[in-house]
């Protein structure tokens, strides 16, 4: 699908200009705050898409349970990686669940668009080649 | 082009290709079929067989041991569960779930379940569970 494709190539595009310009950056004046922020959570996408990926290589879970429980271990991680990297005051860490909660009901509701969409797609092509295969034998 | 199938009894599976002129796109098509011809050295008490592509319903790892399934019986295979995926890349074999590998042309479809897994069922009957990770795979082989 080239909306997605293009969506997908955009967000690359844009992670390698941050990087590029920040490592110019880094060069000429050193590490500012910002760059440490956005540094910061260039580690923590990464923390959490190798943890991501663990869950689904290792565990068979329905989707619900699998989401409800990366909930937790990604609000974890988040609550973990904010107070190390001071994002968060003692008050206001229940942030994390807000916004690990909003990501993860989005990818919920795509993963769970994709997965119908997938498996219609599947079984018309089963179908239609079924059919296929099933007029050629009458043809012979 | 047109494509014609006959049963012939006695003969092992052949593919004859007429063409007029022998392009690209014929090697193309030979080179194709020539991948379809896979096929595994398999044992079943202490006897070993090849086993063809064609009547490999699925591939299980089970305690590190390689186990394929046809439509009735199960055989023991040597080698690892990457290398059978490499030796039918191109091929209607897909992985699953990492313990996995399903032959697609066995696929008579794909549901979800109430508790939301996804169970593949072959044309023996069979049910396999589906990772939701591998859906894509098995979509790209159709």
């Amino acid at each position: 699908m080239p909306v997605r494709k293009i969506l997908k190539d955009t967000c690359i595009l844009a992670a390698l200009m941050i990087l590029a310009v920040f490592t110019c950056s880094i060069i000429w004046s050193g590490l500012t705050a910002e760059i440490t922020l956005v540094l910061s959570l260039f580690l923590l996408a990464l923390i959490i898409t190798v943890v991501n990926f663990l869950f689904d290589e290792f565990l068979s879970l329905s989707i619900l349970v699998s989401y409800i429980l990366k909930y937790f271990v990604f609000t974890g991680i988040v609550m973990l990686f904010g107070f190390i990297a001071g994002w968060f005051f003692p008050s206001n860490f229940w942030m994390a669940f807000i916004y690990v909660g909003i990501v993860l009901a989005l990818a919920f509701a795509i993963d769970a668009f994709r997965v119908n969409r997938d498996i219609g797609y599947i079984n018309e092509h089963i179908r239609s080649n079924k059919s296929q295969s099933q007029n050629r034998a009458d043809l012979t | 082009m047109k494509i014609v199938t006959r049963q012939v009894t006695d003969k092992p599976l052949t593919v004859t290709i007429e063409y007029p002129e022998l392009t690209e796109s014929v090697k193309g098509l030979v080179k194709r079929i020539e991948k379809l011809d896979v096929s595994f050295s398999a044992s079943s008490d202490d006897k070993q067989m090849r086993i063809a592509l064609s009547d490999v319903y699925y591939l299980e790892n089970v305690d590190r041991k390689v186990f394929l399934y046809t439509k009735g019986d199960v055989f023991r295979l040597d080698s690892s569960m990457a290398d059978i995926e490499k030796a039918a890349e191109d091929s209607d074999l897909v992985r699953i779930s990492r313990t996995c590998i399903m032959n697609t042309m066995h696929l008579t479809g794909i549901r979800q379940l109430k508790n939301s897994h996804l169970e593949a069922e072959l044309d023996n009957g069979e049910k396999l569970i589906v990772s939701r990770k591998y859906l894509r795979d098995i979509k790209r082989r159709f």
